[in-house]
């Protein structure tokens, strides 16, 4: 059944590298647009070592990329956690909020780029904030959803028990939201990276995928272009398999309230 | 459903009014409060303007020569003919993936590794094989929309009872028939989700391909990547305003009306 699950995705993929191979190949297509996928793959390589004893270029554009997300991720997180609590506990943070949230959500961070280039210039500033605000709104919003469906009955069984507020937030709301949070976490980091990449288009000084692939479509270098997509993926997925999955193993599940 | 009193139209009205008081009440006060900021001079920085410098410019923009509403068209026209095609092709695929489980396996696995790539990134693709102007500009629209719209589609089908499509099956419906009547009513709800997420993404995928299209000169996006050029920053918070409005009026108009004359009239909504 595993094998199943693996082996059936592979047969449209693999048709469809090899035609593009030999469409690229044998000029069915024109290759300066759509190189071949090995010719891609050698690309890549290149990028890693032709200044190898130094750095790899390639590498140097991920780590770039990654170090905005997570320093993004990390400040957004605090602030969406610590609003998202003020937002489900106090209804009037909640009616101040929430319109503005859902205001300001879909608005797209590429389109916010502009302000900040003129407010932070180009570079780390500008790609950070706006990575912020992405991450922000998602973990706020959910957060807040997840605090104001908690029991009533807990947080006044907590007070008798003569818990302080404080400990209320931690020990009692916090963990009752933890499915939402989750859920908010998940989409706002995935927002984050989006994000991220996306403002590193048009704001990013020198490094960054987001950087790398604009760059290369400027030149014309279609294969970096391609693998610099093929690259995205590949961040993404280990990504999601490593952190989330243990950040889901960390507390969800450890709280056993996978099933609510 | 809930069952109580029906509303009577003036109450509908009265607390349709409220809500919508409740709605604008937060950034009165916030626009409010940075307004006086600016006029007593405690920010005084030539790259914030005042809001009302802001509604100013909008209004100059939005009456005179009728700018605001040439690039707000352009975009229109791009979301339009983009989401209609993702709209299309979204619900075939998810369809056909739905109905046919040799293809569902081989293809989903493919699907969420496409779509965890920002639709944005596709875009230097798109410009190097489709041009720099509005083809790639809908590409990306149409790519933005349809991931969201194949997924809940598939969903949705996957939902609907399959005792009901034998019954429709057994009953000699095939095909054409089969979709409208038995597969499409009964995964409405999760399909407006996907609709619903899809104009969403499709519009925020408009924005980011307006932007980096070269050789387009209107369109909303475009609007605030030029005024980079100037600093002008109170033509890009119009922009930005433009953007989140028309957002939310395509969310809450357009989504919530198709809502309205199916799947609520059809009574598949818990009230909410």
């Amino acid at each position: 059944m595993t094998a199943r699950r693996i082996l059936l995705p592979l047969i449209p993929v693999a048709s469809f590298l090899l035609a593009w191979e030999l469409a690229a190949r044998f000029g069915a297509v024109n290759p300066a647009l759509f190189p071949p996928p090995t010719a891609i793959l050698r690309q890549l390589a290149l990028m890693h070592t032709r200044q190898l004893p130094e750095r790899s270029l390639l590498l140097t554009h991920i780590a770039a990329s990654l170090q905005r997300v997570f320093i993004a991720a990390a400040i957004g997180t605090a602030l969406g956690v610590a609003g998202g609590l003020l937002m489900g506990v106090s209804r009037w943070v909640h009616r101040l909020l929430e319109p503005i949230i859902t205001f300001l959500m879909p608005i797209p961070g590429i389109a916010q780029a502009p302000l900040f280039i003129v407010w932070l210039g180009f570079g780390d500033p500008t790609i950070i904030t706006v990575g912020v605000i992405a991450t922000f709104f998602p973990i706020a919003f959910n957060t807040s959803a997840g605090v104001r469906s908690i029991d009533p009955q807990l947080v006044r069984a907590a007070r008798i028990m003569g818990a302080s507020r404080p400990r209320i937030l931690t020990s009692v709301y916090l963990p009752w939201s933890a499915g939402h949070l989750l859920a908010g976490l998940k989409l706002g980091w995935a927002r984050c990276w989006r994000t991220v990449i996306a403002v590193e288009f048009v704001a990013a000084a020198s490094w960054g995928l987001g950087y790398m692939i604009w760059d290369a479509s400027e030149y014309i270098r279609t294969g970096v272009v391609y693998g610099g997509i093929l690259l995205l993926m590949i961040v993404y997925f280990v990504i999601e398999r490593t952190l989330f999955r243990t950040v889901e193993r960390w507390t969800v599940e450890r709280w056993g309230m996978i099933h609510t | 459903m809930r069952l109580g009193a029906p509303k009577t139209l003036a109450q509908t009205w009265k607390s349709r009014a409220l809500a919508f008081g409740q709605f604008v009440l937060p950034f009165l006060f916030v626009g409010g409060l940075w307004e006086l900021l600016v006029q007593t001079h405690v920010v005084t920085l030539a790259s914030v303007p005042a809001p009302s410098s802001i509604l100013v410019r909008m209004w100059e923009m939005a009456t005179g020569e009728g700018i605001l509403w040439r690039h707000l068209g352009r975009s229109m026209y791009r979301l339009g003919i983009g989401y209609a095609l993702a709209t299309g092709a979204g619900l075939i695929l998810g369809t056909t993936l739905a109905m046919s489980r040799i293809l569902r396996e081989m293809l989903s696995p493919v699907l969420s590794l496409l779509i965890s790539v920002p639709t944005i990134a596709w875009v230097p693709v798109f410009l190097i094989t489709m041009g720099l102007g509005d083809r790639t500009v809908i590409t990306a629209v149409f790519l933005g929309g349809f991931f969201a719209i194949t997924y809940n589609t598939i969903r949705g089908i996957e939902m609907v009872d399959r005792n009901r499509v034998r019954a429709a099956r057994t009953m000699g419906a095939s095909g054409l028939s089969l979709f409208f009547s038995v597969l499409l009513p009964g995964s409405a709800v999760s399909i407006l989700t996907g609709l619903r997420l899809g104009i969403g993404y499709s519009w925020r995928a408009l924005v980011g391909g307006e932007m980096l299209s070269a050789m387009i000169s209107w369109g909303i996006g475009k609007m605030i990547y030029q005024a980079r050029f100037w600093n002008d920053v109170t033509a890009m918070f119009v922009g930005l305003m433009v953007i989140g409005v028309t957002g939310l009026l395509l969310d809450r108009l357009l989504i919530k009306q198709i809502e309205r004359t199916t799947v609520e009239r059809w009574g598949m909504l818990a009230e909410r």
